[in-house]
């Protein structure tokens, strides 16, 4: 059907290279396309991708998920989908692919025409001829046992010959910059590396449209970088439409900033409506604000004139002062007349954790007076910095080793070695043979303060976790302190009861009435308050994670929290959440240690930090100390976001090398978390963009609850 | 540890998964019309040299995986010993020993340990993934199924480490035992058990969405490495058969082979 | 860049509930294999715990298997009823016994493919006489008792217990053990299954929101 590879090459106009591999394709495509497509209309086939109209509602449900989104996508052309959580980017994208209506029981509306071809009525697999996706999850991206294999099953499906198979199999990892990977095992892949085998399974029948749906929300920072690059190659045949979702744009534009981002972007609403399309510079800078506001991520510079009201980013002399100001600023908790009265905690901290504490509290004064009640004598350390957890030459070894036998589906290590919750009440734990991840690890954790621990992936930071949770045994060495609490990087892994208020509940021991207010509490607390009756695997997933933390932190008996990858996927507004619990957790006696890879976060929140890197923990010091050292950093595989190399760098006070540098570079971060918008608040109480410490929570908390579905 | 496939290079590696399946299915069942001692002996004899040798499975390797036989054909064989009426051959109180169930529970026994000899040598021998693929392409199992199992072999292969994964998370609340080790109750197994269930089957089900959209399903497809029945399969295939009709031929006329009408 | 080209109809596209009822789409059968691997994983790690309790109860260790044979029922009538389809059950069934041999390679060998059908036969069997509309306590007990009757006079004849004096016993707990563990149980995690919301999308998920 040489009609589909004509409306195509016209379709491709001048792209000279992709009509050398165009033809394959197209026959490929056309093996099995249907006559109809040769009747697609004239100024249809000229786009990749045009959907009109598109909306999408549950069953029964009034509000719908997405409502009249239109969008058309020449070859070659890219798109940004911008939006809330919540606003129906998935569901779009969804839309396209034909998993709604035809996998998920949602009613859709609008057409969809792809490649030029109306595809409205046709199933997922009829529309795989002109699309390929590349989806969040890395474990349910990858179904095959190895990675040639896995890249040629598209191939097989849409009947190319064999003995072209292994040369396409090759081009298609070649673009994904994968090429390496070919006779690998998928079972040992990284994140990182398993994306990127995604993507070249989503190019090998060489689609029209490239549909990348949050692709780097579960990747390290190397593991962005690297399907940056491999999408960067793929469009540059300017063949290939590419439809990009995507919240780590900073991460995923890369040190080149914003100008790396697709050409084209449009906004969704929490409503699902689309609130604008155009070229991405334009959108970002005319809906900064919006976005800001309804607890998008935002490009640095987009973010920056949010809430300043100043383009140009951290070169703009009126952006730097605004920064400069947010540092000096006293922290609202401190300055009575700058804060709004539920930020003030009566809590007694001691004068550095009161210097940090820059955080509006989401706590009321009588909540934290309750809290500290309970606290003195429920457990919870009387006397701050008191060591709540030490570790003495703890050596970590790795749960799941890689020597389970690669063709085994299970193995001895996952069940025969259980990991056996300890109880250190300084009593010498049981030496189990590891392979050793952390040797001779020392550590102490004191009530009252946050720590961060880095590392690059595979470090051994969730091992550590583990290990001082006492969840897998540690080789070597001692860890004394009562039992801590931990929450997980995913949490539903935590989850025991079918509704969220039970899921508070589980394993406290007070009595029912007492542990009803405790309940009641920590549902306040984390915004909860709605869903309390919700089977806990039906909330959003900031939801979830808020949950899992409601569900530790309900335990004042656990002096210490730990968090492995408490910011990993959050939205703004619930990493900004997570770290105000952390600071109020702390501000109350709790010692928190968390890993992560955000070091903007680490940066905002953390008065500590230890690093590990080659096997040992090769860093502990204060957070701006240890993020000053350069030759640390790249030993551990660290890269600095700009804007907090910007903070770290800049010699004039309140930065730079100076005493108080740590104090104000978290002063300057959390202002920015906390910060809404220079509009939504100009005229308000607060004050105006240009002072940072006078922004109340309030401007943050309240949408949430709109937003979560 | 062992497990399917360790075995890769040998004669019986190199037969066709499918013929194998067939021809290990057709034992399997002839088998089990077989109830008396000696016939299974001689098989699980004829076995073990088959799989020794053609299979070049280490003896020890093979008796290490008859472990869980030996244990059925034990628990089976007491039974029949203990609880087969007939003659008596030996009672004291409750327990009474008859010859119809030391018989009965020899041949039941030595069946299971034949059986568990073939299954063994298959087992082995055979790649789980070349068999899923050879299923699809030599015994018309459909693209999608195929697939599917494939794609579920994958999801098989994390389960150990959610499992590991979700026991680690669910104890941080768990209660303590006086020694300060984690308590571990049945409800705690059926809670952790029902957590793997929910992330296992929305796993499955992007899965199936990242199938579909690489179009598992349309038609015509082609296959990049196709694999086929050669002859020497089918040679395989006829000797082994071959030499178990010859087997239970023999002794049906020297009269030792007894049918399912010794159990009643 | 032409946007918001409102289109002069807005089609209402046909949803998945106009298709037969034998279709099955990939999902389905995904959702089985990963009933079948789930189990199967869940099974191993039981029967650990079990071969050294059969050993440890001496010759009457083969009764106490018994006992816990319902959960080897349970496939079945999860798949049944998250899926509503015929032959839901014994195909699951079979697909978790295929898992069982091939990929964890499993003692029994492929005999199990016979025991599976069987089983699988018997569980979707009173399913299958509501027309796959009622999934009640009574449906599900008969399940368990179907899967279990039909599957033990095959393994009657496979382990040899036709003629001994135990018969009857073994009868007597393995049908209880069906109604309870291979019949009430799968309705209370269907129940669990539909309540987390995972199954939404499948034929279950479409009764409750048809509803």
């Amino acid at each position: 059907m040489p009609e589909v590879f004509g409306v195509r090459a016209v379709d491709a106009g001048g792209a000279d290279a992709a009509d050398a591999g165009g033809a394959d394709a197209a026959d490929a495509r056309a093996a099995g396309a249907p006559a109809a497509s040769a009747a697609a209309d004239a100024s249809v086939a000229s786009a990749a991708v045009e959907a009109a109209g598109v909306g999408v509602r549950a069953p029964g449900r009034e509000a719908p998920l997405l409502a009249d989104v239109s969008l058309r996508l020449a070859p070659g052309e890219r798109m940004l989908v911008l939006g809330p959580s919540g606003s129906g980017k998935s569901s779009l994208l969804q839309v396209l692919t034909g998993v709604i209506p035809f996998s998920q029981n949602l009613d859709a509306e609008g057409t969809v025409h792809l490649d030029g071809d109306d595809v409205t009525d046709r199933p997922v697999i009829e529309r795989s001829r002109s699309l390929g996706v590349v989806a969040q999850d890395p474990s349910a991206a990858i179904c095959l046992a190895r990675v040639d294999e896995e890249v040629a099953l598209p191939l097989e499906n849409h009947g190319v010959p064999p003995e072209q198979i292994s040369a396409r199999i090759d081009e298609a990892l070649g673009l994904a910059a994968a090429g390496r990977l070919r006779e690998r095992a998928t079972a040992g892949l990284s994140g990182g590396e398993v994306q990127r085998v995604a993507l070249a399974a989503a190019l090998a029948a060489r689609p029209a449209v490239l549909l990348l749906d949050e692709p780097t929300s579960m990747l390290d920072p190397a593991g962005v970088r690297a399907v940056r690059s491999a999408v960067d190659a793929v469009v540059a045949d300017g063949r290939t439409a590419v439809l990009l979702v995507e919240h780590r744009l900073d991460e995923f534009a890369g040190p080149e900033g914003a100008a790396r981002l697709p050409g084209q972007a449009i906004v969704l609403d929490e409503g699902g409506r689309m609130l604008a399309s155009g070229p991405t510079a334009q959108v970002l800078s005319e809906n900064a604000v919006r976005l800001h506001d309804a607890g998008c991520w935002l490009p640095l510079d987009a973010e920056l004139l949010a809430i300043t009201g100043h383009p140009g980013g951290l070169a703009s002399p009126a952006v730097r002062e605004w920064l400069r100001a947010a540092a000096a600023a006293p922290a609202p908790a401190d300055d009575v007349k700058a804060a709004p009265a539920p930020s003030s905690r009566p809590s007694p901290t001691s004068k550095r954790s009161r210097r940090l504490s820059a955080f509006p509290s989401t706590t009321s004064g009588a909540d934290a007076a309750s809290h500290e009640d309970r606290g003195s004598r429920g457990g919870m350390p009387p006397h701050d910095r008191e060591v709540v957890l030490a570790a003495q030459g703890v050596t970590v070894g790795r749960p799941a080793p890689g020597a389970r036998p690669e063709r085994r589906g299970t193995g001895q290590d996952g069940i025969g070695r259980r990991w056996i919750g300890r109880r250190g009440n300084g009593r010498k734990r049981p030496v189990i043979e590891v392979e050793p991840v952390v040797s001779g690890g020392d550590l102490e954790l004191r009530a009252g303060e946050v720590v961060a621990l880095l590392g690059a992936n595979g470090s051994g930071k969730s091992s550590l976790l583990l290990t001082l949770a006492g969840l897998l045994p540690a080789g070597a060495g001692e860890i004394v302190g009562p039992r801590p609490s931990m929450v997980f990087q995913y949490p539903e892994l935590q989850f025991l009861a079918h509704r969220v208020r039970d899921e508070i509940a589980v394993g406290l021991t007070a009595p029912a009435a007492e542990v009803a207010g405790i309940v009641d509490r920590q549902l306040r607390i984390h915004r909860l308050e709605h869903v309390a009756d919700r089977d806990p695997h039906r909330l959003s997933g900031g939801e979830k994670r808020r949950l899992s933390l409601a569900a530790m932190l309900a335990h004042d008996d656990r002096p210490v929290l730990l968090a492995d990858e408490p910011a990993f996927g959050l939205d703004r507004r619930d990493t900004v959440a997570t770290a105000r619990v952390f600071r109020d957790e702390a501000a109350r006696g709790r010692a928190v240690l968390f890993s992560s890879h955000d070091l903007r976060f680490v940066a905002a929140v953390a008065d500590r930090v230890i690093v590990l890197a080659d096997g040992v923990v090769a860093a502990d010091g204060p957070t701006a100390e240890v993020l000053q050292d350069a030759a640390l950093l790249r030993r551990a595989g660290l890269e600095l976001p700009p804007l907090v190399a910007w903070l770290l760098t800049t010699p004039e006070p309140p930065f730079g090398t100076q005493p108080d540098a740590g104090a104000g570079m978290a002063r300057a971060l959390r202002s920015l978390y906390v910060a809404t918008s220079h509009q939504s608040i100009a005229g308000g109480a607060g004050g105006t963009g240009g002072t940072a410490g006078a922004v109340g929570a309030d401007g943050v908390g309240d949408p949430h609850t709109a937003v979560a579905r | 540890m062992l497990g399917p496939g360790v075995v890769r290079d040998s004669a019986l590696a190199r037969r066709n998964p499918t013929v194998k399946l067939v021809v290990l299915f057709v034992a399997s069942v002839a088998l089990l019309f077989v109830l008396d001692p000696v016939t299974p002996a001689l098989i699980c004899a004829a076995g073990l040299i088959g799989v020794v040798v053609g299979g070049r499975v280490p003896v020890r390797t093979v008796l290490r995986a008859q472990l869980p036989f030996l244990v059925f054909a034990f628990g089976v064989f007491t039974v029949n010993v203990l609880s087969r009426p007939g003659t008596v051959l030996w009672q004291e109180g409750f327990i009474r020993i008859t010859v119809e169930g030391l018989v009965v529970g020899a041949a039941l026994a030595l069946r299971t340990l034949a059986i568990g000899i073939l299954a063994i040598g298959f087992v082995l021998t055979t790649d789980s993934l070349d068999l899923m693929t050879s299923l699809h392409q030599n015994a018309r199992l459909g693209a999608r199924p195929s697939y599917a199992l494939m794609a579920g072999y994958r999801l098989l292969q994390q389960l150990p480490e959610d499992w590991a994964a979700i026991g680690a998370a669910q104890s941080v609340r768990a209660p303590l035992r006086r020694d300060g080790t984690v308590r571990r109750t049945p409800a705690a197994f059926g809670r952790a058990a029902f957590a793997l269930l929910v992330l296992s089957i929305r796993r499955g089900e992007r899965m199936a969405q990242s199938l579909e959209s690489r179009g598992l399903g349309l038609a015509p497809r082609t296959v990049w490495h196709p694999i086929r029945v050669t002859p020497l399969d089918l040679v395989f295939g006829a000797t082994v058969l071959a030499t178990l009709a010859a087997v239970i031929t023999a002794a049906a006329l020297l009269g030792l082979l007894s049918g399912p009408a010794a159990l009643f | 860049m032409s946007i918001h080209t409102r289109p002069t109809s807005t089609p209402t596209t046909p949803g998945p509930r106009s298709r037969s009822l034998f279709a099955w789409q990939l999902k389905d059968i995904m959702l089985v294999v990963v009933l079948g691997a789930v189990f199967g994983f869940l099974y191993w790690a039981l029967v650990q715990g079990w071969i050294a309790l059969s050993v440890a109860t001496g010759p009457f260790g083969d009764l106490t298997q018994h006992v816990l044979l319902g959960g080897w029922l349970l496939v079945a009538p999860i798949a049944v009823a998250i899926i509503r389809r015929p032959f839901a059950g014994v195909i699951a069934e079979i697909i978790a016994s295929v898992i069982e041999v091939v990929f964890l390679g499993s003692a029994v060998g492929p005999l199990l493919f016979v025991a599976a059908a069987i089983q699988g036969a018997g569980s979707e069997l009173p399913f299958a006489l509501t027309r796959y509309r009622r999934f009640s306590w009574p449906v599900y007990a008969l399940s368990g008792l179907l899967g279990a009757g039909l599957v033990f006079f095959y393994s009657a004849f496979r382990s040899g217990w036709y003629g001994t004096d135990l018969f009857l016993v073994r009868l007597a707990i393995q049908l209880v053990s069906g109604v309870v563990l291979g019949g009430l149980l799968a309705k209370v995690i269907v129940d669990a299954l539909a309540r987390t919301g995972v199954v939404d999308n499948f034929a279950i998920g479409r009764a409750r929101v048809g509803a």
